[in-house]
């Protein structure tokens, strides 16, 4: 029974003390993460709008892959097209996209933001200018969301994370028809 | 510092390197070579937590029974893994974003655990510091160099961290056009993992020690 004892307290010391010290750092990191989140939303908000003005935002609730909407307008205060937040299911488990389109569903520019994909081959759609390949489709042209539906460049340069190329694609592609309905609507 | 001491620390870059020779940690180490700077990165964040968990384990030897000593190291080795992780992310959100998954993982490194056990566990503390910081550099060697093989062969790039207007990647003419795209996928990294492992196996037998 002793030994018990002296077994228990010293592992429920050894787990408190790691507990008060990682309380400790998480009170002081947890400001500047939570900082550095938002400077990032932000950000990525302002490089997806394609030059117009952010309008009102509302939570999304009708569609399970869509969080967020944000109006965007031009310089008249019309209606001009719209920012998704959207949810992805990448190789590494689930992404967040943020992309920006034309009230017809063309995608103006996207942002891949929290993401769990491989260093090195997947972690490679982060940069602004893997989304160059969807830009300007979506609307009037479709969105290629196969690789063989890329030019020779651009399927040689997602070669090794397909499977992150097509969870972007579909993501942005879902976006691009939802926005779709809502002009129908 | 007595030539024992010297040993401790600089055992673990060569004599027993904890990637080639040991063959400890071999997952982050094929899963996190695509990129130079990953590499020195998850280095960092290794020598950062094999450091204390070392020194702690070492202090904390006689209080901690024998019978609970895993639970109790793998305790130790997560609380400091998360503080790297909180660190990182609130100060160097570039490198915590490159690591991703990879940072949290340190936890089941059995590099750590390995060290742990092995040694923290029956040595001084200023032995298990040496051994830890010695283990640690082995590692981060390890990976810079498998690596440096696969990205510029593989992507025929050099990634490393932007300073200024440097943006931090430097592109090999030729390579670059034409790489050898299998080593920057899963499989490259076992082929090379294996030339490399033969490599050293014969550089310990060409010294006439036992492999």
């Amino acid at each position: 029974m002793k030994t018990y004892a002296r077994v228990g307290i010293t592992l429920a010391l050894i787990a408190a003390f790691a507990a008060t010290s990682l309380a400790v750092v998480n009170a002081i990191t947890a400001p500047k993460i939570a900082q550095y989140e938002q400077k990032v939303l932000e950000a990525a908000l302002s490089e997806v709008s394609g030059g117009y003005a952010l309008g009102s935002s509302e939570l999304v609730n009708d569609n399970d892959s869509i969080v967020e909407l944000y109006h965007l307008v031009d310089d008249n205060n019309t209606l001009a097209g719209y920012i998704l937040q959207l949810n992805g299911n990448g190789y590494g488990g689930q992404m967040t996209i943020m992309a920006g389109y034309k009230v017809d569903g063309e995608l103006l520019d996207a942002r891949l933001l929290a993401n769990s994909e491989t260093p090195g081959l997947g972690k490679k759609a982060e940069s602004p200018s893997y989304m160059q390949k969807f830009v300007g489709h979506g609307g009037l042209s479709e969105m290629p969301i196969k690789t063989n539906m890329l030019d020779k460049s651009d399927a040689d340069s997602v070669s090794g994370s397909t499977v992150t190329f097509s969870a972007v694609a579909r993501t942005i592609a879902l976006g691009s028809n939802y926005v779709k309905e809502l002009g129908v609507k | 510092m007595t030539s024992e001491r010297r040993e401790v620390l600089t055992r673990g870059i060569f004599k027993e390197n904890p990637v080639f020779v040991i063959m400890l940690g071999l997952c982050p180490t094929l899963g996190v070579t695509t990129q130079v700077v990953n590499g020195i990165g998850m280095g960092l964040g290794v020598i950062f937590v094999l450091v204390f968990s070392n020194i702690f384990i070492a202090l904390l030897k006689n209080f901690i029974p024998n019978s609970i000593r895993i639970p109790a190291y793998i305790v130790i080795i997560a609380a400091f893994v998360t503080i790297v992780e909180m660190v990182m992310h609130a100060f160097v959100p570039s490198v915590y974003n490159a690591l991703g998954i990879f940072l949290p993982l340190i936890v089941v490194n059995c590099i750590i655990l390995g060290r742990a056990e092995a040694f923290a566990s029956k040595n001084s503390v200023l032995d298990s510091f040496l051994d830890g910081v010695g283990m640690g550099f082995g590692f981060t060697l390890s990976l810079t160099l498998i690596a440096f093989i696969r990205e510029v062969f593989g992507s025929g790039t050099i990634t490393l961290i932007p300073i200024g207007s440097f943006d931090g990647v430097i592109k090999i003419p030729l390579l670059y056009n034409y790489p050898i795209r299998i080593l920057s996928l899963a499989a490259g990294a076992l082929l090379l993992m294996g030339f490399l492992k033969a490599f050293f196996a014969w550089n310990s037998e060409r010294k006439g020690e036992t492999v």
